[in-house]
């Protein structure tokens, strides 16, 4: 469904990403690994759409993205739950929930969205009214993942949705994240810094180190890989 | 001085704020969405006011009603200056830099417009003789300009509108998402520059419609900018800029303060009294009365 | 040599100026001459403030006004000569800019400019309300000469040249003094420049008053050679500002000749425009300014001067860095003992809006060694650098500097004392050569430019860019950009330095060569903490560690120590990969 060919990526005047080559087919769940500043990241980017590509080919269900601006990805049916959670601060929890079912095709089914997010994410029923720039960090997070299942997404990317969490919240998000896997067979692309949760949930897994795919694997060859930790901390 | 004398003031103050509230919105919508300060937000204003004359002097349409028919056209007016030169001073990176260019965009946008129409029509002052304006409701020992009142009411309404449509559409949602974030809003679906655009139309329609307003009571001449384009700048600075219910607020309260400036001083002195507001609030408190924190200036 | 070629110009211009003068006979020519002139020095001094310093006014027409209202006033209330009335209107242009600038400059971006609009607005009204709407200059036949009356309008140009010439020496004696490197250094990034030593808001005031007194003095001229009846719309109103803008802005923002070519330009076509037309068309000098200045900005925004300079590329590069003479023999020196401790960090706390970025941070740092500050989450490292430079007061705690307490000094002060820092992104000066660039902060421990201009080029030769000294930075490949950083902040002579991701985004052979030039660097005598999150270079590079987790110190020690800790290595990659991988260290760790 996805491809990167040789991806290279420039952000920010820095040569975030070289030659990488990675494929998500349809209904997998993939995850990608590896320390700070290895640009996983910026591989997300790269496929939504803010930033761009620099050389080699970006290719979803076999159709180039590199011209799409990010708002015509998403229409395709990309999903990106941003790094840090990025929702609305001054829109309620309800209108940023909305807005996450902007693109026409998933407009039609607004409301049932709506019900299985509330269900799946109770606390956000209860806050829907609220500013959700109030929200805390791990309701903050459920409303972004809500959001971004509110796209009826063929492709959902999450960027590490562990980030700045308390541990208890990250194994709420996980859990969620495996139910929602489980519920809809969603095709998952999955960028995490946690290294043990993100490759048990995934199906295949990738490390970045420094821009690069260092390895890659089944999600229990990599577990039981030490190399793993060599790419996080250099021996 | 006899409390009703005050409350004259007071009141003519508040009409007159009405109407500045209009004009500042459309200002702040076109900041709090798109970072740029339009400089020549005043002079769309004033095309509005010839607009209005133009449908009550060649179609006897009411000025009121002018005003607010002026909106669609401003609008479409609105979208095509956005596509044709403010698109072309934004998306390249440094925030500062596009920030200056865009204000001196505005600037030489504001120029054109001014000496255009002065080149085009006669710089001599022109007015709508409407009916209601030199006459006054009496309400208690108030006298309140019938004009000033209706557009009071007027304003009051599209404010409102504007408000229903930020709050309760898709389109106003997205709007207030391209101005929250505009890069998790593109990751919705939502086309950023799209917004831009209908943003600086819906600005220049408010203020243009509220151009219209004005005429029912303020001459009509190529210049008339230059008064009103530093009372909103204040206006939307004092709400906060990028607030847009700061920005009504703003406005009332900028109207309030011309008015009871001429308690101290007299009418030439008028608007030093806001200018001196002006600067107490940038210095002590920039980010203004309802000011978003969200991203920096 | 760039800087006697600024001299010549300046002299050529003159030159043109006084042939003009001499050689033209119609009042109306001279008209033009005067006036292309007197706009000309006004845009060189918004230049000063606004181009070099990036600080964009919108009321430098106040200072004109002031210089225009108070010559005349004092001419005709005290029969003062306005040569000296001239310099009065000077004097109280500074003394307002002063007054104006203390509270404005401390107001960010946009404001700033808001608030400059203010002021002009404000004397117009004033001085409509003082009566002052006609100010006639007095007629004087007994001594004309003395009242800046001349038949001759010739005598004016002359006049108006006279304070051109010595409006663009003071430019260029700005533009390649201390002042000016630090104020372009502001525009380039404010807080780059503190950490370079620049006193930004000492520089800013400086920079203010500098370019109000030309402002006035050309005021005081366009009142007497054109005005002749000084009204607040005609000194104080929109028309001055524009005209300074588009004439700075069509020639070209930050350089002496921008507003020389832009009022070149500009001036004749609108007051040739204004004569023919301006009847027919009354308001076309303003469409025809607006237009150009959409225009510009549309498509030059940076002006004609810098659209026609020859473009970087053609310039020949020297020897690439990898072959520079000296990275071949860089001894590798083993680490000596540590020296005595330089700097101590003693239980720094830092908290944000929702986020405790640091908690009771406390190490030291010893001279000489090379200390890297590594940790798996963002917000500490950066936010401790910038505790230790001085942009950021921690809640507690203490940081001492050889011994002496720093804690919450202003930037430029902890680097005049000896703490250096570089930036991730570097942003340079894109019209200055590299050895311009990294002039700034050679300037912080002196203010002779010849031995500022020899410490910059010792340490671009430190870090291996001697051959492109001359060149410009558009040219330069990511990592001699960040060797020019380096360089950067090794110019003000630090006894330690702060390096930001230096590794960040560099291939392997350009992270080999940055790590070559660190080392080369402590060998120097330079002591190095770097902030990285690519471990694997810092590995080999530093000789300790100090690891930090979500604001705490977690870890401490020789670099092969670190990477086995299993705290650490649970940060790193949580606690059930250590459970997997070394389930005996996972036991020692308390839950």
């Amino acid at each position: 469904m996805l491809r990167l060919s040789n991806l290279s990526v420039s952000y920010g005047g820095l040569r975030a990403l070289e030659d990488v080559s990675l494929e998500v087919n349809e209904g997998e769940f993939v995850a990608i690994v590896g320390p700070n500043g290895a640009g996983k990241t910026t591989l997300l980017k790269a496929i939504s759409g803010s930033a761009r590509v620099g050389g080699g080919r970006l290719e979803y269900r076999g159709r180039d993205l590199t011209p799409l601006p990010p708002h015509q990805r998403a229409a395709l049916g990309i999903a990106h739950v941003p790094e840090g959670r990025r929702i609305f601060p001054s829109l309620t929890v309800m209108e940023n929930l909305e807005l996450g079912s902007y693109r026409r095709a998933a407009r039609g089914r607004r409301a049932e969205g709506l019900e299985s997010v509330m269900t799946l994410f109770p606390v956000l029923q209860e806050r829907r009214q609220q500013a959700a720039g109030s929200l805390s960090g791990g309701e903050q997070q459920m409303l972004a993942l809500g959001r971004g299942l509110m796209a009826a997404p063929e492709l959902l990317l999450l960027d590490e949705p562990s980030q700045g969490l308390a541990p208890r919240i990250v194994e709420q998000i996980f859990e969620t994240i495996d139910r929602i896997r489980r519920a809809s067979n969603l095709t998952i692309l999955l960028v995490e810094q946690r290294v043990v949760e993100a490759l048990e949930l995934c199906d295949r897994g990738y490390v970045l180190e420094t821009g690069r795919v260092a390895l890659e694997g089944t999600h229990a060859a990599l577990l039981a890989d030490p190399r793993v930790q060599r790419a996080y901390l250099g021996a | 001085m006899v409390a009703s004398e005050l409350g004259q003031y007071v009141a003519t103050g508040l009409l007159v704020g009405g109407v500045y509230a209009l004009m500042s919105i459309g200002l702040a919508l076109i900041f709090g969405i798109m970072r740029v300060v339009n400089f020549a937000q005043g002079d769309f204003m004033m095309l509005g006011m010839y607009l209005t004359f133009y449908y009550a002097v060649a179609l006897g349409i009411d000025p009121l009603l002018g005003a607010l028919l002026s909106i669609p056209p401003f609008f479409v007016l609105g979208l095509l200056v956005h596509r044709a030169f403010l698109t072309r001073v934004t998306g390249g990176g440094d925030p500062n830099r596009e920030m200056d260019a865009q204000l001196i965009l505005t600037l030489g946008l504001s120029l054109v417009i001014t000496n255009a129409t002065t080149m085009i029509l006669s710089p001599m002052p022109r007015a709508i003789n409407a009916p209601y304006a030199t006459r006054a409701f009496e309400v208690g020992p108030l006298l309140l300009n019938q004009a000033r009142s209706y557009s009071f009411a007027i304003a009051l309404l599209l404010a409102g509108a504007v408000y229903v449509f930020l709050t309760r559409t898709d389109l106003g949602k997205a709007l207030r998402a391209a101005a929250d974030d505009p890069e998790a809003a593109g990751y919705q679906g939502i086309d950023v520059r799209r917004m831009h655009g209908v943003a600086f139309g819906i600005g220049i329609a408010l203020v243009a419609a509220a151009g219209g307003l004005l005429a029912t009571y303020h001459p009509i001449e190529p210049n008339v900018a230059v008064n009103f384009i530093v009372l909103m700048f204040v206006a939307v600075v004092l709400g906060g800029l990028g607030s847009i219910p700061g920005a009504f607020v703003g406005g009332i309260v900028i109207g309030l303060v011309q008015s009871l400036t001429l308690l101290l001083l007299p009418l030439q002195l008028q608007n030093v009294g806001v200018f001196v507001a002006f600067l107490i609030v940038l210095y002590v408190r920039p980010q203004g009365l309802f000011g978003r924190r969200a991203r920096s200036v | 040599m760039p800087r006697d070629r600024g001299w010549l110009g300046i002299a050529a211009v003159v030159a043109v100026g006084l042939v003009l003068s001499l050689a033209l006979t119609e009042r109306y020519h001279h008209r033009i001459l005067t006036l292309v002139l007197l706009w000309a020095t006004m845009g060189l001094a918004w230049n000063v403030i606004s181009g070099y310093a990036g600080q964009i006014s919108f009321g430098h027409q106040a200072f004109f006004g002031i210089g225009a209202y108070v010559t005349v006033l004092l001419a005709a209330k005290l029969h003062l000569t306005p040569w000296l009335g001239m310099l009065g209107g000077a004097g109280v242009a500074v003394l307002a800019a002063v007054l104006i600038g203390a509270p404005t400059f401390r107001l960010a971006g946009i404001y700033f400019g808001l608030a400059t609009l203010a002021y002009p607005l404000i004397f117009r009204i004033l001085m409509d309300f003082l009566g002052y709407q006609e100010v006639a200059i007095p007629m004087v036949r007994d001594h004309p000469v003395l009242f800046m009356q001349f038949e001759e309008p010739r005598t004016f140009d002359l006049l108006a040249l006279a304070l051109l010439a010595a409006t663009l020496v003071l430019s260029r004696l700005i533009e390649t003094s201390r002042l000016g490197y630090s104020l372009r250094a502001i525009k380039e990034n404010e807080q780059a420049a503190e950490a370079m030593g620049v006193d930004a808001f000492r520089c800013k005031m400086a920079a203010y008053v500098l370019s109000a007194a030309p402002a006035a003095l050309a005021g005081a001229i366009y009142a007497h050679a054109i005005l002749f009846v000084v009204t607040p719309d005609g000194v104080f109103g929109v028309i001055a500002i524009v005209q300074t803008l588009t004439v700075c802005l069509v020639g070209g923002v930050g350089t002496l000749w921008g507003p020389v070519i832009g009022a070149a330009i500009m001036i004749p076509i609108s007051e040739i425009l204004d004569t023919t037309a301006g009847d027919r068309f009354p308001g076309i000098q303003g469409v025809v300014y607006g237009a150009t200045l959409m225009a510009i900005m549309m498509w030059a925004p940076e002006g004609l001067f810098w659209r026609l300079r020859r473009r970087p590329a053609s310039i020949a590069r020297a020897t690439p860095v990898a072959t520079a003479p000296g990275t071949a023999e860089a001894p590798v020196t083993a680490p000596a003992a540590p020296g005595p401790v330089l700097l101590e960090v003693r239980g720094i706390s830092k908290a944000f809006i929702g986020l405790q970025a640091l908690s009771e941070v406390s190490f030291d740092v010893r001279e000489g060694e090379i200390l890297g500050i590594i940790g798996p989450n963002g917000a500490g490292k950066t936010t401790l650098f910038n505790v230790l430079n001085g942009f950021l007061l921690p809640d507690r705690g203490e940081v001492r500097w050889g011994g002496a307490p720093i804690t919450g000094l202003q930037p430029h002060v902890v680097c005049r004392r000896g703490i250096g820092r570089t930036f991730q992104v570097v942003r340079f000066f894109p019209h200055l050569t590299v050895l311009e660039n990294v002039l700034v902060g050679a300037f912080a421990h002196g203010a002779a430019p010849a031995a500022a201009r020899e410490r910059a080029r010792a340490s671009l030769g430190q870090v291996g860019l001697a051959g492109q000294a001359d060149t410009l930075p558009a040219g330069l490949t990511t990592l001699e950009l960040r060797l020019m950083e380096l360089a950067r902040g090794l110019a003000t002579s630090p006894r330690l330095v702060l390096l930001d991701e230096p590794l960040a985004g560099l291939s392997a052979d350009g992270v080999e060569l940055m790590a070559v030039m660190i080392r080369r660097t402590r060998a120097a005598g330079v002591t190095v903490v770097i902030i990285e999150h690519t471990i694997q270079a810092l590995v080999k590079l530093a000789d300790r560690l100090v690891v930090l987790d979500h604001g705490r110190r977690l870890a401490e020690g020789a670099p092969g120590e670190v990477t086995r800790n299993p705290a650490v290595i649970e940060a790193y990659l949580g606690k059930r990969w250590l459970a997997r991988h070394a389930p005996n260290h996972a036991a020692t760790l308390q839950p």
